[in-house]
């Protein structure tokens, strides 16, 4: 203490007590009481923290009473408190019991980390350099306490203010190290480096770490996250050179930042089991594919039997993958794609249905149109979704002319049904991006109802883009992630080093399946080749993978860095032509899918269960059959049994259990 | 510090629809587009510009409003030299969630001293004529939370937006002149001007 106390001191206040449970008696509090001072020694700002005397000095102390409106007056000496014996022990206790009931959430203090006690006298005694201050947390319970905690982890004791003053002694550390806000539970992080101005991106991946790190100690998601210290340990070593403060920082810490931060991140992560090194495989050619002419209203209709039933239903989605579907056929074909009406359901059953959906539609829809005004001021998160789904209905596909101009019916079916899917699934909501999948099927539909449940089929097989923590978001990164490595090495490295590895510049695309990419007659084409769920399962991902196929040359060329490849990625918009880019996406498929020697972690991502129906149908049909698609052997079915990450996987199980559209088909 | 280069990283931030994209491309572009998405994502627009005399690249970064992307939006707060925090004049809700907006990017990009960071406050839309903030309110708040400059625009009749990007500008440049010469005042001095920085390290 010594030490501490020799330097100029900048700050003093007495009165700060420690509410210690280590008394005689054991579980009873005792205060310590102490003086909090602010000393600043050959440059460097030290809190000390010195206890007066061992006993309790509550002369001023006060407390609040149980219901924490009333302030007591606590009235008891020092002198009777420290020598507390059996006789008056009784009478205390009716006002201990209620100091008691002032909840303290105190953790058990550890000043052990601290190493600066060592005197049973002034065993409550601490200091520590500002350097050392990670965060503190401010509560408030009748008087405000602080819990301060340092780099190293350890926790200090909790100081408690009772006569005030907290904010005095906040105010003054302030002037020597930089405290920020975080947004929950009053905790102030400390930052004390300096912060680099480099635009780049790698700052988030340095400096996030003191800010976000409260938030993240209570996820408890990323306490599974602890092994991934040897990303973070490689991703210090290639980001922040030698001498940064945050390479003290625990590594599972980091990692637990890291990984909220990049989405991505995972794929570095080769050392950990259930990961697997994915080194240069060799691909062998890419096959030339031809892409063919789309179904029409007439081939449709010539694979339906009298009753309404669809025959040869793989060949159909066959023909569909391979040309698309003429735009007369869409609006009844995409009802089976999305699979509001079942394959094998007969024209009677889908009046049925359609007759029961329609009942079904309204009477949700009346939910949301009965709500009145003074009943939606009471219900907020009712409010924010109609708020915004008014802007962004204004906001989709203006340019169309199915929603141009002011009151157009459209905009209001629009508006109408996301209402209503709020009302069918009120977590989820509204979140921006749903207007954009809308706007395409009921410009097929034309038909509120059907439109809507075809939304809702659609937005079953994409629910995991929108959801809270978008998790569904994150995985399909690090699958595309995958992919990349496995197609081209060079370019994905090229990725890295330009901080974009985690190909956030995909999210756009991932999120609202490229319909801001392409025109409004491609984005048609594109989700109905990629409804059909062939030729294999993320096909939207080799679709990615195929746009990027072209672009990498450009980017490498141009040796664009992480802003210019967000840039040029966003510019692409509406210039991609959707044939060519299925070409492409088909064809690193299929030379996916021809190599022998394919990691488990790409097999994973593509194989498909139903793969084997395909080529056999096609025999029949065709009398040809595509080598490339075989791949149906008893090991890759267990495999994508045990997936986990597949977002359309999640889909045909959620389809086959929690919709009774398709339960009732199966009948 | 003094090594700054001249690339000024802006960042807009407010509630969906309240006209972020909308005042970026009016700023940029000049163009006002009422057919115009909502921002997925992230984007961003440079723009050159010369602020008493110096010549700066604005970069201008968009984001999505909505709650749900924070955690893809912030990440690219780190490293920005100013923050417009938007509201439209005709939403009370976007002007209540100003603070939120505040503390967000605090946080996130962390701001070590958030009472000297430049933001900018701009309330949108005031060509729609019904109201719902005054610019009384709108200045109060402004006043009360760090007397952050406030601009009333439009980016659909092109009102006050370059002036309140260039505002941008100076804070910036007024607050690198300040640091540089270490001077720990609480009061920044709006209409100083900005000397050249000196490289000293």
């Amino acid at each position: 203490m010594a030490v501490a106390a020799a330097g100029k001191v900048i700050y003093e206040q007495d009165s700060i007590f420690i509410h210690s449970h280590e008394d005689r008696s054991g579980d009873q509090e005792s205060l310590v009481s102490g003086v909090l001072r602010l000393i600043e020694k050959d440059c460097e700002v030290i809190v000390e923290y010195k206890q007066l005397e061992d006993s309790v000095d509550s002369s001023s102390m006060l407390c609040a009473g149980k219901d924490s409106s009333s302030v007591v007056q606590w009235t008891q000496s020092p002198k009777e408190m420290s020598h507390k014996n059996l006789d008056n022990q009784l009478s205390y206790e009716a006002e201990w019991d209620m100091l008691n009931t002032v909840s303290f959430k105190k953790k058990p203090s550890n000043v052990d980390g601290a190493s600066n006690h060592a005197h049973e006298r002034s065993k409550w005694a601490f200091f520590f350099n500002v350097c050392d201050l990670k965060a503190v947390q401010v509560k408030k319970e009748g008087w405000s306490h602080l819990t301060i905690y340092l780099k190293d982890d350890t926790s200090l004791p909790d100081l408690h203010f009772h006569q005030g003053g907290s904010e005095a002694f906040l105010d003054c550390l302030k002037k020597y190290v930089s405290l920020n806000e975080s947004p929950e539970k009053d905790v102030l992080v400390a930052n004390n480096n300096s912060k680099g101005l480099s635009q780049s991106f790698e700052n988030l991946l340095d400096d996030t770490t003191f800010g976000l790190i409260q938030k993240f100690k209570k996820d408890p998601y990323t306490t599974t996250m602890g092994s991934f210290s040897k990303v973070t340990k490689y991703l210090i070593d290639a980001f922040q050179g030698s001498d940064s403060v945050h390479q003290e920082r625990p590594p599972t810490e980091m990692a637990d930042l890291l990984n909220e931060a990049i989405p991505g991140l995972e794929i570095n992560h080769q050392e950990e089991p259930g990961f697997e090194v994915i080194t240069r495989v060799d691909l062998g050619s890419r096959p030339d594919v031809q892409r063919k002419e789309p179904v029409t209203l007439e081939d449709w209709h010539a694979n339906m039997d009298n009753e309404g039933k669809m025959h040869n239903v793989n060949y159909i989605k066959h023909s569909i993958f391979k040309g698309g579907l003429c735009h007369a056929a869409r609006k009844e074909a995409w009802k089976f794609l999305l699979g509001y009406y079942p394959w094998d359901s007969t024209k009677e059953y889908r009046k049925v249905l359609q007759k029961r959906k329609t009942d079904e539609y309204f009477r949700m829809k009346l939910q949301w149109k009965s709500i009145s005004e003074e009943q939606e001021k009471r219900n907020s998160r009712l409010r924010d979704y109609k708020n915004l789904i008014e802007k962004d209905v204004n906001r989709t596909d203006r340019t169309n002319a199915f929603y141009e101009g002011t009151d157009n019916p459209g905009l209001l079916l629009l508006h109408d049904i996301l209402m209503t899917y709020c009302m069918y699934d009120f977590d989820l909501g509204y979140v921006q991006g749903m207007s954009d999948l809308l706007s395409p099927i009921l410009y097929v539909m034309e038909n509120e109802v059907d439109a809507f449940w075809c939304f809702v089929s659609f937005m079953d097989q994409v629910h995991h883009n929108f959801e809270e923590q978008m998790q569904g978001m994150k995985s399909q990164l690090v699958q595309l992630s995958t992919l990349l490595r496995l197609l081209d090495l060079n370019f994905w490295n090229y990725l890295e080093s330009q901080d974009s590895g985690y190909l956030y510049f995909c999210f756009r695309w991932l999120l609202i399946l490229f319909k801001r990419e392409f025109s409004f007659p491609n984005i048609m084409r594109l989700w109905e080749v990629m409804w059909t769920g062939l030729p294999c399962k993320n096909f939207h991902l080799l679709v990615c993978c195929a746009i990027l196929d072209s672009e990498k040359q450009k980017i490498m060329d141009e040796h664009y860095g992480f802003n210019e490849i967000l840039k040029h990625i966003n510019e692409l918009s509406m210039k991609l032509e959707v044939e060519e880019v299925l070409c492409k996406a088909e064809s690193i498929c299929l030379q996916i899918k021809n190599c022998k020697d394919l990691p488990y972690s790409v097999s994973e991502i593509m194989d498909d269960r139903n793969e084997k129906l395909i080529p056999t149908i096609q025999t029949v049909k065709n009398g040809t059959l595509e080598k490339g698609l075989i791949r149906t052997t008893a090991q890759m079915d267990d495999l994508s049994k045990n997936s986990v990450a597949s977002g359309y996987d999640e889909v045909s199980r959620h389809r086959e259990t929690s919709q009774n559209v398709y339960k009732l088909a199966n009948v | 510090m003094a090594t700054k280069s001249s690339l000024l990283k802006v960042i807009l931030l407010g509630d969906g629809g309240v006209g972020k994209s909308s005042l970026m491309n009016r700023y940029v572009t000049n163009k006002f587009d009422t057919h115009l998405f909502h921002t997925i994502g992230v984007e961003f627009l440079n723009k050159e510009l010369e602020v008493d005399g110096h010549i700066v690249t604005m970069q201008i970064w968009d984001t999505a409003g909505q709650e749900r992307f924070r955690s893809l939006r912030t990440p690219f707060y780190r490293g920005s030299d100013c923050c417009l925090l938007t509201f439209s004049v005709d939403d009370n809700q976007s002007f209540q969630n100003l603070n939120n907006w505040k503390k967000e990017f605090i946080y996130y990009a962390d701001v070590k001293e958030p009472e000297n960071f430049p933001f900018v406050v701009l309330g949108n839309k005031v060509d729609v004529a019904e109201r719902q903030v005054s610019k009384e309110e709108a200045q109060a708040w402004c006043k009360e939370n760090g007397n952050h400059p406030y601009f009333e625009t439009s980016a659909k009749d092109a009102i006050n937006v370059a002036v309140a990007f260039e505002e941008a500008v100076r804070r910036v440049l007024a607050t690198e002149d300040r640091t540089d010469h270490l001077i720990p005042t609480d009061t920044v001095n709006l209409h100083k001007k900005p000397k050249p920085s000196s490289s000293c390290c």
